[in-house]
């Protein structure tokens, strides 16, 4: 019976050592590391030509990285199956400098869209443009098209929002306290939709969250969401789904937010039956952050656990669903397991990561 | 109304500041904010206290903020500026808390 045991545990093992997935993070000064999931291991540390990553999206195919960069204002593309850079460059001359953070691909992989802008210095003074939205051709390397943003959708920290394309390429989405559809051959806004205080549901201050990443595709935005209804001002946390092609919002109520906290994002299993999020209270010396282990299914936390959190972190789920990450503000990955909560192991990536964030890949 | 001139100091002091309104030298504070380009115009309180004015909700070790602060300019006087001035300040250090003796020296 024991053998048996140790060929079953085998062939777990075996299975998952198959399905390993592979962890990408941007990290100082210029690095691109790869860790192999299954062993934390980091099996590289991609060097990236233009400088310190800030942000990261995965194509829709999941075949490549676009990845932005500050120290020349540049982008790097990574092929995810080599692991190798496929396209890199610099938007900066030495009299022209520009500024974004975060953007997303066209379905061709030809085109870039973000949020930009341009500081030239000439002959006597330099001059700020406003905040533009922004196509830069991957393959001349270079910004072809720009439009100025409307006085009404300027914000500060212009380009971080969280941006998706339609299907067909035709309409950008910033999606922010409000969702701004763009067209992307005028570069012009052409709708403004609001769901501070969406109809038929009950319930206002909608406002949107970091996406959930597990629950990424091509045809939605899924975010987490907080809102509270117009009467007693019972506040809720759920996951909302934005649809790109009907222009529309779907509420899904998970329960009730925390009173005096916060809520550092809220991470999903891909069958959608499980949630987990980190709920903190008090601030600075006094701040406690508890893992919440959610059922959605009947929408009951199943369990909670208390543990040492940073002042500044980032919260991530494993590729496999096993694993809780704490990281962000320092060199290290913190792992929990998902079940019971439980610290596992902490893993050393030998850089201090950036706010990029990670993508995992199968 | 270009035709029209004014004639006393309270007509005077009304056109000055509708012109003033129209000039291209926009204050930092008007809306929408105008963010020139670099860390000037952070003014953040001194290296390094938290929101609550002590140091209990720092980081800890205080190393583990250096580089976002670098990147961010939140501390712009007593980090140096990864945008303009000091790009290269951290590229023989990847890790601030245990390497830190390798940033580079700066300056002013």
């Amino acid at each position: 019976m024991k053998k048996l045991g140790f060929c079953i545990a085998a062939l777990l093992a075996g299975s998952t050592a198959a399905h390993a997935s592979t962890l990408f993070m941007g990290s100082y000064p210029d690095k691109m590391l790869v860790m192999d999931e299954a062993t934390g291991a980091i099996k590289d540390r991609i060097t990236l030509a233009s400088g310190l990553p800030t942000s990261m999206r995965l194509s829709n195919d999941k075949a490549k990285i676009y990845i932005t960069t500050i120290t020349t204002s540049g982008i790097e593309v990574i092929d995810t199956k080599t692991k190798k850079v496929v396209n890199s460059f610099s938007l900066n001359t030495p009299t022209v400098r520009y500024r974004f953070n975060g953007g997303v691909p066209d379905p061709t992989g030809r085109y870039f869209y973000t949020m930009i802008q341009k500081f030239e210095k000439l002959n006597d003074r330099y001059t700020v443009s406003p905040q533009m939205f922004g196509v830069i051709d991957l393959a001349k390397k270079a910004v072809i098209r720009t439009a100025d943003v409307p006085d009404e959708d300027v914000r500060n920290g212009a380009g971080r929002g969280n941006y998706m394309l339609s299907a067909d390429g035709k309409t950008l989405f910033l999606i922010r306290d409000k969702v701004l559809v763009i067209d992307t051959g005028e570069l012009k806004v052409k709708d403004r939709l609001e769901f501070s205080k969406p109809e038929a549901t009950g319930i206002e201050g909608v406002s949107f969250g970091g996406g959930v990443e597990t629950l990424r595709n091509p045809n939605e935005y899924v975010s987490l969401f907080n809102a509270q209804d117009p009467y007693i001002r019972n506040k809720i946390f759920g996951v909302g789904r934005f649809d790109l092609a009907t222009k529309t919002f779907a509420f899904h109520p998970i329960g009730p937010a925390p009173v005096s906290g916060g809520m550092a994002g809220l991470q999903v299993s891909a069958d959608m039956k499980e949630g987990w999020t980190v709920v903190t209270q008090e601030k600075v010396g006094n701040k406690r952050c508890e893992f919440w282990h959610i059922d959605l299914t009947t929408n009951l936390v199943k369990n909670k656990a208390e543990f040492p959190c940073r002042t500044r972190f980032q919260f991530g789920l494993s590729g496999d669903g096993k694993m809780l990450y704490i990281y962000g503000a320092s060199y290290d990955i913190e792992m929990y397991d998902t079940q019971t909560l439980q610290h596992i192991k902490t893993v050393d990536l030998g850089n201090d990561t950036t706010g990029a964030g990670m993508i995992i890949t199968q | 109304m270009k035709h029209l001139k004014p004639l006393n100091k309270k007509a005077l002091r009304i056109e000055e500041t509708i012109s003033s309104t129209e000039e291209d030298v926009i204050a930092l504070q008007q809306k929408p904010m105008h963010t020139p380009m670099g860390c000037s115009i952070s003014f953040s309180p001194g290296w390094e206290v938290d929101a609550g004015g002590g140091t209990a909700g720092l980081c800890q070790p205080a190393e583990r903020d250096i580089y976002d602060c670098y990147v961010t300019c939140f501390w712009p006087v007593q980090v140096p500026d990864h945008v303009n001035y000091s790009p290269d300040w951290a590229s023989n250090c990847a890790t601030a808390a245990k390497d830190w003796r390798s940033l580079d020296i700066i300056f002013p």
